[in-house]
């Protein structure tokens, strides 16, 4: 990277910082659970291409590792009051009932049980053709709510967790995003990013040039589970309430909303995408709510707002198949020639 | 278990098994002709049981009037999504199409929530179809007969139209490469439509002895079944119409047996089709009557 | 020394035999030829070589070790690389990209490595010491511009693959091929789609590399020019069976490949 770029990183960086002090003092708490939620979304949505957009494996298993991670975050962190209070239909397990983590641990320990279980699943499943794996990786992403419905006495079943700390908060989202991205862009610049898109371009020719198909395709889908199940802890930890109901493919659904808009493949447009889908998705609950105007009250029609969100999908990928970004990255070189030059001459965006 | 008790389950097991085969048929031959997992098959199979639940509630029309009529616009429906959401997309990426179907799937499933409320209703209950009759000392609903005919039926009449008839020729060469049929001279998109179009027919029929037999329809309860179907077919071999059927038996009666021999796993009965998928595709991943598919290098 | 040598090696899909108890030896420098008319089996035989496919029967050697049933990637770690009749290139990725993933299999710095190595900026260098990992890409990247340089595309390194016109495309992925390290190359008709000027220059290119890069080369070809002018030796196949071996001038005096080629039989 060149001096300036480096320079201007860190101003970014700064700029960020200041950004999230300024929010977290003014900002009301619904816009900052907002805020929270763009920040954990990119987080999602970058895990996620990393195996459907960089490594081109079409896994629907989303929902399944973010589960873990929530679960495993929450109960780490919940008082054993909480628990008492929560478990009140069947008393919580030893000594899972006594234990309580930091939140840092916690996370930590929910991103990496999620990154086992995805070695798990990963062993036998990324041997199958791309539509098979979609299918198995949604069956899992099933039977591990299904467990997490069934076992009373660790995940309180149906009724789900509830006083949840609120541990989650503007520092913990936008540093685990800042983390998350430098991470993404380091792993996709080095030589194993390059065997992952290469894997994705052609698995033949891949496997030809020497990448073992299998090792990195379980390495890919383990790196995107650990950051979803980081992901889903500061998710449960934000909402204080969770339960498995939440965990289903809608879910998952939703995160392939955001890479599919954003594009697949690229870093920049999952972030953008990330914060359009997000807050849309919150600004538009409006459709699903009545709102009062004072002198007219509109009646809001549940289940609009998904429609307007599948339709989009739809439109997008139909209309604009590379999405937002396509395959292309932001880069300073990129934005200081866009203002060199005649404003939007060569910019490419959608190719 | 007495015997009686485990011939009820089997017939409780094949009935639902021959539901769910309907719907797995919908499943193969798209798959078949278009390399595609039409995730908005489940949702097709939802909306039928509406149009038949409005055609009597709201039409009063008799209940056989509106079942044809629940047939004819789920067939109808079928085609529309065909057209709307995958030909735009006929020579994309296999990911692409994807992403699409399961766009279209959500789509439906919300609009379904929007137009007819979240809320479950109660499917009309046709006393020809599920009146409790006796057979020795097992009772059954006519229905739960009614529904393995019906299928098996069904069955050899769509194995005749596939191997025996132009369309189904026609069928067969599209699902070979699209290319060389158009070559032929085989109508490549009408074909398609056929498909789609006989697919949601089954799915209809299904849907209406699904709602006779489980009478409480809402708008996501396409979700679970058309999982499970996917995978029925994907058991019995992808692509394979017989398969799909032996899918489908193979689920629905391992599923009730799971209910009857093992009742503390009952919560775990929707776990038990995507454990089974996982262990076929470990050992058998071509299905039962599946054929090897390998790519030319 | 042998490097390449497959022993009664069969490959049958379904009822049909692609390649029959195929007896291959090739010696180490040699430029051998694998010639034969289209659905021969030719491509057939590299895909059982390069373990696309595992052989129904029989086994294959490279430098007296036995290969038969090992994974593509495991071959070419051994030493052996290929390329293929319809071009696979990845072909969003950039010319130099495509070179820079055949080096992977080499790469030492595992996955933490890289991503830390990736981290540091560089002014960190001198503080802390520069990271294995960063040592590792300038090797390859430098690698990368030297395979570049001699099959001539330096200049287009930055240009996506599949922008590139035909004939550079197949030089790309023999430098891709290259930068595995092979000691045996594997050619699918090289010179399929080229013009007769860059069919020409192949002969000596092909030469050239296996010379500068002390390599032994196995092609499959059908422009009879270029494997006259080229082969050391000549191994013909028809519907699966080995009916010639031999140096350039017997096969072309040959009486069994010239009906194989003409489609002579004995009604005619």
């Amino acid at each position: 990277m060149k001096r300036r770029d480096i320079i201007l990183t860190i101003i970014s960086i700064v700029v960020l910082f200041l950004f999230v002090l300024y929010a977290n003092n003014n900002f009301n708490p619904y816009q900052n659970r907002i805020l929270n939620l763009c920040a954990i979304y990119v987080v999602l949505g970058l895990s996620m291409n990393l195996i459907n957009g960089f490594t081109g494996l079409f896994s629907l298993g989303h929902a399944g590792f973010m589960a873990v991670g929530a679960y495993t975050t929450a109960l780490l962190t919940m008082s054993e009051s909480a628990k008492m209070r929560t478990f009140f239909l069947e008393p919580m397990m030893s000594p899972l009932d006594k234990i309580t983590l930091p939140f840092f641990i916690a996370l930590l320990l929910g991103g990496l049980l999620s990154a086992f279980i995805a070695f798990l699943i990963g062993a036998p499943t990324l041997r199958l053709r791309g539509d098979y794996l979609a299918i198995a990786t949604l069956g899992f992403s099933e039977i591990i709510r299904i467990i997490f419905t069934n076992t009373q006495t660790i995940t309180n079943g149906a009724l789900g967790l509830k006083s949840i700390p609120n541990n989650t908060n503007l520092w913990w989202s936008y540093g685990t995003m800042l983390f998350t991205l430098l991470v993404m862009i380091a792993l996709i610049n080095s030589s194993y990013g390059k065997a992952f898109k290469a894997i994705r371009e052609d698995e033949v020719a891949a496997e030809s040039m020497g990448v073992n198909l299998f090792k990195h395709k379980v390495m890919a889908f383990v790196i995107g589970a650990f950051f979803a199940g980081i992901g889903g802890g500061l998710l449960g930890n934000l909402l204080g309430a969770i339960n498995p109901m939440m965990f289903r493919f809608i879910l998952t659904f939703n995160v392939l909303l955001i890479i599919v808009m954003g594009g697949m493949g690229s870093i920049t447009g999952t972030v953008l995408s990330a914060f359009v889908v997000t807050s849309g998705l919150e600004y538009l609950r409006v459709l699903d709510e009545s709102i009062n105007l004072g002198f007219v009250q509109i009646e809001g029609i549940p289940g609009l707002r998904m429609v307007v969100f599948s339709a989009l999908l739809m439109i997008v990928v139909i209309f604009f198949r590379n999405g937002l970004m396509g395959t292309n990255e932001f880069s300073w070189d990129k934005l200081f020639n866009l203002f060199k030059r005649r404003p939007f001459s060569k910019k490419g965006v959608g190719q | 278990m007495s015997f009686e008790l485990f011939l009820q389950y089997l017939t409780n097991g094949i009935s639902l098994g021959s539901l769910y085969a309907l719907i797995a048929i919908g499943y193969t031959m798209v798959y078949g002709i278009l390399r595609l997992i039409n995730f908005a098959h489940g949702e097709i199979f939802m909306m039928s049981l509406y149009f038949a639940f409005y055609g009597v509630t709201m039409f009063s029309m008799p209940w056989y009037v509106s079942f044809v009529m629940a047939i004819i616009f789920t067939a109808a429906l079928g085609m529309l999504v065909e057209r709307a959401a995958y030909r735009p997309l006929r020579d994309s990426p296999r990911i692409t199409v994807m992403v699409s179907a399961i766009g279209a799937s959500f789509f439906m499933q919300n609009l379904g929530i929007v137009i007819f409320g979240g809320r479950p209703k109660a499917f009309p209950n046709i006393s020809l179809l599920t009146d409790v009759i006796k057979i020795g000392t097992v009772t059954l609903q006519r229905l739960t007969l009614i529904i393995p005919v019906v299928t098996i039926v069904l069955l050899f009449g769509l194995l005749h139209l596939v191997n025996k008839t132009k369309t189904g020729m026609a069928m067969r060469a599209v699902s070979k490469d699209h290319e060389t049929a158009r070559l032929m001279g085989v109508d490549v998109n009408r074909t398609i439509t056929i498909t789609f179009g006989i697919g949601s027919i089954l799915a209809a029929i299904g849907g209406i002895m699904w709602g006779s037999r489980f009478p409480q329809i809402q708008p996501v309860m396409g979700l679970m079944p058309g999982l499970k179907c996917f995978i029925a077919a994907v058991i019995g071999g992808i692509g394979n119409i017989t398969g799909a059927v032996i899918g489908g038996f193979i689920l629905g009666i391992g599923e009730i047996m799971i209910i009857a021999f093992l009742p503390d796993l009952t919560g775990y009965r929707d776990a038990f089709a995507f454990v089974l998928l996982i262990v076929i595709l470990l050992f058998k991943p071509t299905g039962i009557m599946g054929e090897k598919i390998s790519e030319k290098v | 020394m042998t490097v390449l040598k497959t022993d009664h090696m069969t490959m049958r899909f379904g009822g049909l035999t692609a390649v029959k108890e195929l007896n291959l030896e090739i010696n180490q420098g040699e430029i051998v030829a694998l010639i034969g008319p289209n659905g021969a089996g030719k491509t057939t035989a590299f895909n059982m070589i390069t373990g696309v496919y595992r052989p129904t029967e029989g086994s294959i050697y490279f430098e007296e070790k036995e290969i038969t049933g090992l994974k593509p990637h495991e071959i070419t770690k051994r030493g052996m690389a290929r390329t293929f009749q319809n071009i696979r290139l990845f072909k969003e990725l950039s010319v130099l990209d495509n070179v820079f993933i055949a080096n992977h299999l080499h790469l030492k710095s595992n996955f933490f490595q890289a991503v830390l190595g990736k981290l540091q900026p560089n002014f960190l260098d001198k503080v802390i010491g520069e990271r294995r990992y960063k040592k590792e890409e300038k090797e390859i990247l430098e690698k990368c511009y030297m395979l570049l340089e001699k099959v001539g595309l330096l200049d287009l390194k930055d240009e996506k693959a599949h922008s590139l016109p035909y004939g550079l495309q197949r030089k790309l992925e023999i430098a891709r091929a290259l930068a595995t390290e092979p000691k045996l190359l594997l050619l699918d008709e090289p010179a399929a789609g080229m013009n007769p000027k860059e069919t020409h220059d192949l002969t000596g290119f092909i030469r050239q590399i296996r010379d500068d890069f002390d390599l032994t080369v196995f092609l499959i070809e059908h422009h009879m020019q270029v494997v006259m002018d080229i082969s050391d030796r000549i191994y013909v196949l028809d519907y699966g069976i080995n009916i010639a071996q031999g140096n350039p001038y017997e096969i072309q005096n040959n009486q069994r490949v010239i009906e194989a080629y003409l489609g002579v039989t004995e009604d005619a």
